[in-house]
């Protein structure tokens, strides 16, 4: 069983000074001295493989993780992490271009490189990334490539080779259901999502394998951000305001007899 | 240990300060048997030091000289304590029985002085609030640790803290003018705010970094500098982490051409990462300086230490503005230690640091052949580097940065398999090479088995120090000096 990780690396959000997040002509954070952090939900997805990984220990289902990611050189050192976890393949799609906004070719790249492969069985990410917050990602892979996509998954366990167990939360509760794969697995909130940490020596054994770096010519795409859906023209602050009137009267007695008149008589009689 | 039960310190204890600042609530005398050396034990809930018999707040020097002679005549264990911040196991309640005294409600700032440039302060004042209400009057304590959102200065000056501007303005030690602190008998003693006297030796020098093993500081008065932030200067380069001897040797070359900039740093690449990860490469150390103060200087020392870099090639400069903003969200409060206890309890992964000091000559090989230990003799380490931090005209510290995963082991296992150990190794390295085991953490109870070597000859002062001050021995047992088993 192939499954496959997709990851971002986003900046540390709480790392940000307080007068960053002043509103200044710029309209944008500066993020340039933020350092990197697994994006929480793919934190939680990658910890979450490794977990199932753990459970096929025994099993005849032998399970074979990958790491996908899309981005600058910044992600290698969480490539080779991954690498030094157990991932048998880390992969980067190379990008320098601003992708925050462009779940559609995010989704585009992931789905030609499962294309290509053609011999992966499940693909599991964050439902959303901190910095871009589209949440359209998983949705738009699994519809890309013709597959099915559970959305809120905070559990896996395997099964055999081609059926994982999964408990995803829903409105009334959690649900927990056996399903044949290929299938898209977007992960929400999670328990336990922080990612293991390699040690040293499994970093030296296991690490120093050659990341695999492709350009999206090789996936073949264009290099042209095809399905930019959204475009970022302007911020504005939503004002919120509440409705308020201004009782007036002579007395504190004759305010609160209007009070009571008019605004809390027919309330009360309707109790 | 005590020669009256529980309930009679209780009891006494009442007598002295009334119900509701005698505190016997079961939660809150486990969290205070304890401090962050123990933050494994902390984040799993498991207590394994004797729990105290009460936590007490204070409210004058009177109250406190009233709680000592009360523990003085029943042979009880006191722990002082302020911000709770202490991370050498300086806070544990080693012994049964023991009262932690807490001076966090002392926290009135007496007066500030500004013709005479001194502040004075309560022992439980926040650093943190203290410096903020100073800045806005264009003031400064000029003392500044990474702990500053959580320490107080009673503690701070009992262990001797260094801020991370200490390269202009020293430690604590070169901060304090005068203070007020109480004995074990009782005895109120006020040391006089003075520029400087040659009336004998320094006695503030007692009390600072006594550790609570000698006395209870109720009282201080700090110098005050201006506060000039828009004359702050950045100098940063990169440079190979192969290349940590030149680090070395690029702090050394500024501080003995004169210059005084108030942060002097240099990351090993390991380090490095989990601070500057978005822009810089996964090999490559990084040396970092600000100049501060009037305008006229930090010119100076810009321009002087950038004329000194130029002439290594090796180095390559990186955009201040990085620096700078990293710099701002350095310190570390309450929310990062809830954050990293949730971290350790899903990972059971813990980072340590310990932190020494060392001549020019000696403190690249304590810095190499202690990683290079830790690395091959300890188990299951996933992190190890480190930074040097504060620089002098004679040699530089270096805190080292460790983490690991607690791996087969209980709890309350795990600081005898991981982290003395690791700590052990330190030592020995920096015994070995003639450096200091403790640059500013404080001995506490981690390393206070190391005492005699640290101090060779002149350990005779300080437990002469200790036997004079505190004869029937009731001041933070096990601190400073090891319990005999």
């Amino acid at each position: 069983m192939k499954l496959l990780a997709c990851f971002k690396v986003v900046p540390d959000m709480e790392a940000i000074n307080s007068t960053d997040w002043e509103v200044t002509d710029s309209l944008s954070v500066d993020l340039s001295y933020v350092r990197l952090v697994w994006n929480c939900f793919d934190e939680s997805s990658l910890e979450m493989l490794l977990k199932l990984s753990d459970l096929s220990e025994g099993f005849p289902a032998l399970v074979n993780l990958w790491a996908l990611t899309v981005g600058q050189k910044n992600a290698d050192s969480y490539l080779k992490t991954l690498y030094a976890l157990g991932y048998e393949r880390a992969v980067r799609v190379e990008e320098d271009r601003d992708l925050r906004f462009c779940p559609e070719w995010m989704a585009e790249v992931i789905s030609a490189f499962v294309k290509k492969e053609n011999t992966v069985d499940g693909i599991v990410m964050g439902s959303v990334s901190s910095d871009g917050n589209n949440g359209m990602t998983p949705y738009l892979t699994a519809e890309k490539l013709g597959w099915p996509c559970i959305s809120q998954v905070i559990g896996m366990e395997p099964v055999d080779d081609t059926h994982v167990k999964v408990v995803s939360q829903q409105d009334h509760g959690n649900v927990t259901q056996v399903v044949k794969l290929p299938c898209v697995f977007a992960v929400g909130n999670a328990p336990c999502s922080y990612l293991r940490v390699p040690t040293l020596k499994d970093r030296m054994k296991k690490g120093k394998k050659p990341i695999e770096y492709l350009d999206i010519s090789q996936l073949g795409l264009k290099k042209e951000i095809s399905g930019e859906g959204f475009v970022l023209t302007g911020l504005e602050p939503v004002r919120q305001e509440r409705d308020g009137v201004i009782i007036e009267g002579e007395t504190a007695a004759e305010k609160a007899r209007i009070l009571y008149q008019d605004y809390l008589r027919e309330r009360l009689d309707a109790l | 240990m005590a020669i009256i039960g529980r309930e009679e310190i209780v009891a006494g204890l009442k007598k002295i300060l009334g119900e509701e600042r005698v505190i016997t609530d079961e939660q809150v005398l486990k969290e205070s048997s304890v401090d962050r050396y123990r933050k494994y034990e902390q984040a799993m809930e498991v207590y394994t030091q004797p729990i105290p018999a009460a936590v007490i707040y204070v409210e004058s020097a009177e109250e406190v000289s009233k709680v000592l002679q009360f523990a003085n005549d029943n042979e009880i264990n006191v722990v002082p304590r302020t911000g709770h911040s202490a991370i050498e196991g300086g806070l544990e309640t080693a012994l049964k029985d023991s009262v932690v005294i807490d001076g966090s409600h002392m926290n009135k700032i007496i007066k500030v002085d500004r013709y005479n440039m001194q502040v004075t302060a309560q022992c439980g004042v926040p650093l943190q609030a203290l410096d903020d209400m100073l800045r806005e009057q264009g003031l400064t304590t000029g003392h500044s640790p990474q702990s500053k959102p959580l320490a107080q200065l009673g503690g701070l000056t009992a262990t001797r803290s260094i801020g991370q501007f200490s390269t202009l303005y020293g430690g604590i030690e070169d901060m304090i003018v005068g203070l007020e602190a109480v004995f074990p008998n009782g005895k109120i003693c006020r040391i006089k705010n003075v520029p400087r006297r040659a009336a004998g030796p320094d006695i503030r020098q007692i009390v600072i970094g006594n550790e609570g093993a000698l006395c209870f500081i109720t009282e201080v008065t700090m110098k005050l500098f201006p506060y000039l932030p828009q004359n702050n200067r950045y100098i940063a380069y990169k440079l190979d982490d192969s290349q940590m001897k030149l680090g070395f040797d690029c702090l050394r070359e500024v501080m003995v051409n004169g210059y005084r900039p108030s942060f002097a740093r240099l990351y090993d690449a390991a380090d490095a990462q989990q601070h500057f990860s978005a822009w810089l490469e996964s090999d490559k150390a990084i040396l970092i300086w600000m100049a501060e103060g009037a305008e006229g200087i930090t010119k100076a020392t810009y321009e002087g230490i950038k004329e000194l870099m130029s002439k290594h090639p090796e180095l390559e400069p990186v955009e201040t503005d990085l620096i700078e903003k990293w710099y701002l969200g350095l310190n570390w409060g309450p929310e990062n230690i809830a954050q990293e206890m949730e971290e350790i309890k899903a990972t059971k992964n813990i980072g340590i640091t310990t932190e020494v000091s060392g001549c020019w000559d000696c403190i690249y090989e304590i810095y190499k052949t202690s990683c290079e230990r830790i690395a091959n003799e300890v188990p299951d380490i996933t992190m190890i580097g480190g930074h040097s931090s504060h620089s002098y005209i004679n040699g530089t510290n270096m805190y080292f940065c460790y983490y690991y995963n607690v791996v087969d082991c209980a709890p309350e296992e795990e600081i005898n398999k991981y982290h003395n150990p690791i700590n052990q190794i330190i030592c020995e390295q920096v015994i070995k090479y003639g450096g200091s085991i403790v640059h500013h953490h404080g001995l506490g109870k981690a390393r206070a088995h190391y005492v005699t070597q640290e101090y060779g000859s002149s350990y005779y002062m300080l437990k002469t120090l200790k036997q004079a001050f505190d004869p029937n021995g009731i001041m933070n047992m096990g601190t400073l000096i090891p319990l005999r088993k």
